[in-house]
């Protein structure tokens, strides 16, 4: 063995011997990275009202142990499962019901511009009207069944999500359209390996949004209309006065849609967008 | 055997706009290219190059006049190199050649997967075949066009300058790939159409050289340029036909 090879196993083995002891640290370094705003903008979120509770010293600003009370006493019970899960359930048919409509009214006034005269002035419509009207008006035609959400929620979801399916199927260029033709491509296959694939992908940020949307039209219809869920409890909260209440339901439905976030739409976007180059990784 | 190019009485006008007269392009234009030749049209900007490629691919359709396809039974197999790469997006370097593939009413020859394989060694770019579009450098999404238009097996290839939008190295270095695959294309050479605004590289690339001019659009001169493939772009004869064209052109 000569020097230089020597030389080159012992540099080896020390890799060798210092792998174990600091593999870790890059992927705890970057979850760090990652979980270190998060936590602070919690953490400041926290302060300034704990700080706000002391200071004012008021019932209508609770300190945070009787905030964290009321959420331990709503969790526990499992009474916040049960009434999120309502809420959702609600929520996720109103929502499916207007990704189902859109589909068609986003594509077909995308392509026609008699289509899109057509529909314009009812999606213009349906953005100014305040998720409030939808909420009474299906409460005073539906009463208190499954439907009057389910209808509130599509109608308050429909227009922005025509919109984004409209401008997906926009964003396509001529200069692709023309590609398919002069390589005279299968209309099945412009479907499958052009159409979808961009739909999925321009259509999910609109998603997240709508569906953002539809949890301020469920809550409306909640309040008004029904006997259960998220809303019903703010309000139930809010008339026997208690702030606590009303903001530990507010936590709770919060963390849930962070889940969703994180568990559904985040995945999703990002499975829908690898073969994007982002300016910001 | 690839499929001749025939052009007769072609005339194309487009309508007026803001109140001037119509813009005649074409008025009884006539062309032919013989099957396995690749011809290059020239001339200057707005004289319709690439109309007249438009009106080949039929993107466009002509007012008068027929473009036909000579040479063979069945429908003839078009394969364009746009000037900008025209990828799709969301699809691998491997799978937007292997697009080509899914053309109407035929299948692909042998086994899709080796053929893509061999086009990309062929191109160069192996190493980026699960690659998306994004990511690769502007010469390198061309090279991926360019194989996408060899992998249909081409009859007829229309090439609308692939290469003025890359810089000077790259388009140098993607005109010699173009003039190799074409010298090395498997049975029939394809009947190929070049528009270029760059004399050279007809000079370089071309069997005849097409110069077009004026309005509506004619040919100033035809010539054929026989010096045998491949060529070297620093031979002094392509300077001379860059000469000569430039001279059909008034300009010179």
């Amino acid at each position: 063995m000569s020097v230089v090879d020597k030389a080159d196993a012992a540099a080896r083995a020390r890799v060798r011997v210092e792998r174990p002891a600091t593999r870790w640290v890059p992927a705890v370094r970057s979850a760090a990275g990652e979980a270190l705003p998060f936590i602070a903008s919690f953490v400041l979120l926290a302060a300034s009202w704990e700080a706000m509770a002391l200071w004012l010293h008021s019932p209508l600003v609770p300190d945070l142990s009787a905030i964290l009370r009321e959420f331990l006493v709503i969790g526990e019970s499992g009474k916040a499962f049960r009434e999120i899960w309502v809420t959702f359930y609600r929520m996720g048919l109103g929502f499916l019901l207007a990704v189902v409509l859109a589909f068609p009214i986003g594509i077909a006034s995308a392509v026609s511009r008699k289509a899109e005269r057509f529909f314009e002035p009812g999606v213009i419509l349906g953005l100014t009207v305040p998720g409030l009207v939808w909420a009474l008006l299906c409460v005073i035609w539906f009463g208190v069944s499954i439907v009057s959400p389910v209808i509130a929620v599509a109608l308050g979801v429909l227009p922005s999500m025509v919109i984004t399916v409209q401008q997906g199927v926009r964003s396509l260029s001529a200069d692709i359209v023309e590609m398919t033709r002069v390589f005279r491509l299968k209309r099945t296959t412009v479907l499958r390996r052009i159409w979808i694939p961009l739909l999925y992908a321009s259509t999910i940020s609109g998603a997240r949004v709508g569906f953002s949307i539809a949890w301020k039209v469920i809550v409306l219809v909640e309040i008004f209309g029904m006997s259960n869920g998220v809303g019903y409890q703010l309000n139930s909260q809010f008339s026997l006065q208690s702030v606590e209440g009303v903001i530990a339901w507010t936590l709770a439905f919060w963390l849930a849609m962070m889940a969703v976030e994180y568990l559904v739409f985040r995945p999703i976007e990002k499975n829908a967008s690898h073969w994007k180059k982002s300016a910001y990784e | 055997m690839s499929s001749d190019i025939v052009i007769e009485g072609l005339g194309k006008a487009y309508a007026p706009r803001g109140g001037r007269r119509p813009a005649v392009i074409f008025d009884g234009l006539d062309m032919r290219v013989e099957a396995g030749q690749l011809v290059a049209l020239v001339g200057p900007s707005g004289c319709g190059k690439s109309t007249l490629l438009n009106l080949i691919a039929g993107l466009d359709a002509p007012d008068a006049g027929a473009i036909r396809f000579d040479g063979r039974a069945r429908d003839s197999r078009l394969a364009m190199v746009f000037q900008q790469p025209r990828l799709v997006d969301w699809l691998t370097a491997e799978e937007n050649i292997a697009l080509a593939f899914e053309r109407e009413g035929s299948r692909p020859r042998g086994d899709a997967r080796e053929m893509v394989r061999a086009l990309l060694r062929k191109v160069g770019l192996v190493d980026h075949a699960g690659a998306y579009p994004q990511f690769l450098s502007g010469g390198q999404r061309q090279r991926v066009a360019i194989a996408r238009a060899f992998a249909v097996d081409p009859d007829i290839l229309l090439l609308d300058e692939p290469f003025s939008a890359l810089d000077e190295l790259t388009a140098r270095r993607l005109r010699l790939l173009l003039q190799s695959l074409w010298g090395e294309a498997d049975g029939p050479r394809p009947t190929g159409v070049l528009v270029t605004h760059n004399m050279l590289e007809a000079a370089l690339l071309a069997d005849r050289i097409f110069v077009l001019n004026g309005h509506p659009g004619r040919f100033a001169a035809v010539m054929d340029i026989d010096l045998p493939h491949p060529r070297d772009p620093e031979d002094p004869a392509l300077f001379a036909i860059h000469r000569q064209v430039l001279h059909a052109l008034g300009e010179a």
